[in-house]
């Protein structure tokens, strides 16, 4: 049997796992925690990852924590919605507002390689006007990046990733044509491809993040639609099997288990390293520069976690908004019940979408959001029935035998920044003996139009395509952005360009809290782009000797 | 009760590709699962009991799916949710403080406790704590609504579609790992899914 | 769960070619049913000869076909009784052609004819029902449909054998000692041209499927990028002159064959990378590189090497 990821660091002793092998290794440099390096990198996820190769491959020293295990996905995975929720970040964090976010598996992972280990792999690009949505469609916030700038960085993340993607991708300026072929469409995207096409809209393949062909040393995608409870075959091509093993290999030190619970500031007010939790003790790692990636409940839980009295609202926070602006995406649904067999749980959930309304911008509310394909599996599927339709008794089991006649159409929405909107200290403490994050959200009154909308327009794609007993799911988000955005003035943002703190020259913020709006498609590739970005930008700004 | 997959059995792949080797760990452990509590007291107990029956009761010709033990083995080791409603005490302390105001508003309308009432009964009762209309000092402040939405829908119905029984049920295909899937089509299956369901009579949902 | 049933399709793509090996190491002992007349032995140059070869690049095509079918109707679950027919025909057609291989007679066989053609017809209604498939699909004639839904170039791979027979039974059905002729026309330059063309449509599948494969290994290369030299070749043969020496076509040809049969030994490989490898062959054998594929590049090869035979027996300039 195969030794228990969680007992103890896998990431020891000059030697990292194998993920691609059950029970292999492969060699690690490592640090002593006296040793100064270059970076500490708080974070392994869609973030951290890159940024920790490409720091790596930069020729700096560089540790990567994480908090969770260091998992070989042949042999700790198991085809099990249950047993992989140990994938995600499911500490206790508490919720309120007037739409408190659900947490967990929908938006946070613990595990080397972050929530990308069990993320849909959808694969999106920003619309170009995004980056400058306050000054072009008057919302939101504008980007300090250039959309060109991004154009190109995206194309690199699709490289390392391997993209399966549409030979043309039918929305937005030309891009390259993405690493791999699309896959297959199962029944559930084929209906939403027809239901589109009813309408007058435009579809195409999903591009995701998981293989069409053989790459290296994962196999083809064989379908079996666990890919949000972790790819147990390494089709997926999450950081744990990119960015990681490309990060060991330039002489990166990987931390699992791992818990960095405070950013020590010294006389200087420079960062000085990372306090963390290892094998049941705190130590302490010097770094010259601390980059924070710890996605958006972490990374402000962080830094408002390490105030000193020089900072005593937290580190970064000047501008007082560390912490505000968390924004989720809208995740609503519509389903309905189809005469023949969908099967739904075979292949990646997400195997189609459309965008029209990312590209469309005759409505009457700001932002825009796309729909994809859907396919949960029983847990998920008894959770919409109960959620969205109060259901439970024999009204429950009758409504979830029609498992295999069920289709649906699931949106990813642009909600709007609100520094009402935050993540706060909680007085409850976690297993660390830290205080856990307080998530406070409401949704405003452009979300709820957009959501409407979405609705909407679903339901009528379902109903084109023959859907009967069409109910909604009207309370579902997903994905986080904020809390750290980025900006060029440091009176209304957190981080440069660069992903650097106005405040802390060698403090950083490399994920999607950085993001001032969060867009109408799931956020991974635009943070994984932005990571490649500022490693370049890193090691850029080194041979200037500006760091 | 239909049986819309009759002799379809996702156990029966055990040994076949579709299984890989953690998985047939993990689902040997759940079905091994004692039991006997180790977090609710022997009055929670029979009441969660009565409860698990109404939310997800199950037919009579089979040995019922231990709902109960897996509420309690949630409790016992601490898996969490990820986040907890503000307004919601820790899951522990949640299910004790609601099962015991669930007798409490038991014994005030009908005079016994929940799991000595009939099944239209404590029907009323749950449907009542859905509806958010039950309240008292022993609720401690919890509102009933968050408890049945936050804890006694979602613990007890995970469990029992985590379940090998409920995915033959609905004909799920199980676990699917080394083997997936190759006909993906609508209307198309693999030789090892589920099989069509029984025409005559079924109702296919429309 | 039925877990052995479904070895059938398989199970007959393989003694299909099997059958057809046999037939070709000894064709005293050919499996089919029509009597074969002993006859004196034929010499290399006479159209008999050629006919026979083509007989074999048509058998050939014809087991390529009828493994390939088997395994990709199976794939579709046979929703379509139709989709028996290229089974039967490919199965006939490597039989018919099987006893091509074996007669030495100067006259065309009607029932090989007749099975060529229906072998041929099959293939043309099948690429029809193929391209109003993908018509069908949301996204109509796009890349989705061309990787994903009903292959059009694979029944035309049966078009192709039964082309080939039917050319095969017209060199045949020559005056012996005469120059064989085809329509009017030197049969050696008409078997050229259409087996030429009928490379050139293989490497086009070969590239659809490659493409959508990334051409993740350089090996996926070699057949957009061989066959196509020997293609034009022998194009170029069938319009040059005929008395002259072609080296070079031949070897190119030979080397067209020969991949062939690689190309299935590297998808033998494809299936055994793919995750669970040869033990999860019920899902590998469908979703992995088709196996049985390739060698329709063999068949058109033998069918062009024929053809150059022909032109070199029969100069007719």
């Amino acid at each position: 049997m195969a030794s228990d990821p969680f007992a103890a660091p896998r990431a020891s002793d000059g030697r990292a796992p194998d993920v691609f092998t059950r029970g292999g290794w492969v060699p690690m440099r490592q640090y002593s925690d006296d040793e100064t390096v270059d970076f500490a990198v708080v974070g392994t996820g869609a973030g951290g990852g890159p940024l920790i190769a490409g720091l790596a491959e930069g020729g700096f020293s560089v540790v990567g924590f994480d908090a969770g295990p260091y998992f070989r996905p042949l042999e700790d995975f198991a085809s099990d919605e249950r047993e992989q929720e140990k994938l995600y970040w499911n500490d206790e964090r508490v919720v309120d507002g007037a739409n408190p976010i659900t947490m967990g598996g929908k938006n946070s992972g613990k595990a080397v390689g972050g929530s990308t280990v069990h993320f849909a792999m959808v694969s999106l690009r920003f619309r170009p006007e995004w980056f400058r949505s306050r000054t072009l469609l008057g919302y939101g916030a504008d980007w300090p990046l250039d959309w060109r700038e991004m154009w190109h960085y995206y194309a690199k993340a699709e490289k390392a990733l391997s993209i399966s993607g549409p030979v043309t991708y039918p929305w937005g300026p030309k891009r390259p044509r993405y690493p791999y072929r699309p896959h297959e469409l199962n029944g559930a995207s084929e209906l939403l491809a027809r239901g589109a096409e009813a309408m007058g809209m435009k579809w195409s393949a999903t591009p995701l993040a998981t293989v069409s062909a053989p790459h290296g040393q994962s196999p083809p995608c064989v379908y079996r639609g666990f890919c949000r409870f972790g790819c147990s075959t390494n089709a997926k091509q999450s950081q744990l099997v990119t960015f990681i093993p490309r990060a060991l290999r330039a002489g990166a030190e990987i931390r699992d288990l791992a818990m960095v619970g405070r950013i020590e500031v010294g006389p200087t007010g420079l960062a000085m390293g990372v306090h963390f939790f290892r094998e049941g003790r705190w130590r302490f790692q010097r770094a010259r520069n601390v980059v924070v990636a710890g996605y958006a409940i972490e990374t402000p839980r962080l830094l408002l976690a390490s105030a000193t009295d020089r900072f005593p609202d937290g580190l970064a926070n000047s501008s007082g908004l560390v912490g505000k602006n968390l924004m989720t995406q809208s995740n609503q649904a519509a389903f309905g019940t189809m005469e023949q067999e969908v099967r739904w749980y075979k292949g990646p959930p997400s195997l189609s979408i459309t965008e029209h309304w990312n590209y469309e911008d005759r409505k009457d509310f700001a932002g825009g959001y796309c729909w994809m394909a859907q396919g949960p599996l029983p847990v998920e599927w008894a959770t919409i029935q109960t959620s969205s339709r109060g259901l439970w008794g024999q009204a429950l089991r009758d409504e979830m035998e029609k498992y295999n006649h069920q289709v649906g159409l699931k949106m990813v929405g642009e909600m709007l920044p609100d520094e009402r909107n935050r993540v706060t200290l909680a007085d409850d403490k976690d297993q660390y003996g830290l205080r856990v994050a307080r998530v406070t959200y409401s949704w405003g009154d452009n979300d709820k139009a957009l959501i409407n909308h979405a609705l909407d327009q679903m339901q009528t794609s379902l109903e084109a395509v023959g859907a009967k007993n069409i109910f909604r799911q009207e309370n579902d988000t997903n994905h986080l952005a904020g809390t750290a955005r980025m900006g060029n003035d440091p009176r209304t943002s957190v981080v440069n360009a660069d992903c650097r703190s106005w405040d802390i020259p060698n403090l950083w913020v490399c994920d999607g809290s950085i993001f001032p709006t969060t867009g109408g498609v799931n956020p991974s590739l635009t943070i994984t782009s932005i990571a490649m970005r500022t490693a370049e930008r890193i090691r850029t700004l080194a041979k200037r000797g500006e760091l | 009760m239909t049986d819309r997959y009759p002799g379809y059995d996702v156990l029966s792949k055990r040994w076949t590709q579709s299984w890989n080797e953690p998985t047939r760990q993990v689902i040997d452990r759940r079905l091994a699962i004692p039991r006997e509590p180790r977090f609710f007291s022997a009055e929670e107990w029979r009441t969660l009991c009565a409860v698990c029956d109404r939310i997800m009761p199950q037919p009579p010709d089979r040995p019922p799916v231990p709902l109960p033990a897996f509420v309690d083995q949630k409790m016992a080791d601490g898996m969490l949710d990820g986040y907890r409603y503000a307004a919601l005490p820790p899951q522990g302390d949640a299910w004790r403080r609601g099962l015991a105001a669930l007798d409490v508003a038991a014994r005030a309308e009908h005079g016994e406790l929940f799991h000595d009432l009939v099944a239209n009964q404590q029907d009323g009762l749950l449907r009542r704590m859905q509806n958010g209309e039950l309240a008292g000092p022993e609720w401690g402040g919890m509102p009933c609504r968050l408890f049945f939405e936050h804890r006694v829908i979602p613990d007890i119905t995970h469990a029992y579609y985590a379940h090998p029984v409920a995915w033959n049920e609905i004909g799920f295909g199980g676990p699917a790992s080394p083997r997936g899937y190759v006909r993906l089509g609508l209307d198309r299956r693999d030789p090892w899914e589920a099989p069509r369901e029984a025409t005559e009579g079924a109702d296919h949902g429309v | 769960m039925a877990e052995n049933t479904d070895l059938t399709a398989p199970g007959i793509a393989l003694l299909g070619v099997a059958a057809f090996l046999l037939s070709r190491r000894r064709p005293s002992t050919a499996v089919v049913a029509l009597p074969v007349p002993v006859e004196p032995p034929v010499g290399r140059g006479t159209a008999i000869h050629a006919a026979r070869r083509l007989n074999r690049a048509a058998g050939t095509l014809a087991a390529s076909v009828l493994a390939d079918s088997a395994v990709e109707h199976y794939r579709g679950s046979f929703h379509n009784k139709a989709m028996f027919a290229p089974l039967v025909t490919s199965a006939l057609s490597l039989a018919v052609s099987a006893h091509g291989v074996a007669d030495k007679r100067p006259s065309a066989h009607w029932v090989r004819d007749t099975v060529y053609g229906v072998a041929g017809l099959t293939g043309l209604i099948g690429t029809a029902f193929h391209l109003y498939n993908v018509g069908k699909k949301p996204g109509g004639m796009s890349w989705q449909n061309l990787f994903y839904s009903a292959p059009i170039g694979a029944p035309a791979a049966l078009l192709l054998s039964g082309g080939v027979g039917f050319l095969a039974e017209r060199v045949r059905d020559n005056e012996p000692g005469t120059e064989p002729m085809i329509g009017g026309l030197p049969a050696g330059r008409v078997v050229a041209a259409a087996t030429g063309a009928g490379i050139l449509g293989t490497v086009a599948e070969a590239g659809l499927l490659h493409f959508r494969g990334a051409y993740h290994d350089p090996f996926m290369f070699a057949p957009v990028t061989i066959p196509p030299v020997a293609a034009g070749l022998l194009v170029s043969a069938a319009y040059g002159p005929a008395s002259t020496e072609r080296r070079q076509t031949r070897w190119w040809l030979r080397l067209t064959a020969l991949l062939g049969f690689a190309g299935s030994g590297f998808h033998v490989y494809g299936v055994a990378r793919n995750m669970g490898g040869w033990r999860n062959w019920r899902q590998n054998v469908l979703n992995g590189p088709p196996i049985p594929a390739p060698p329709s590049f063999t068949g058109l090869a033998l069918a062009g090497l024929a053809a150059l035979g022909l032109l070199e027996d029969h100069p007719d300039d």
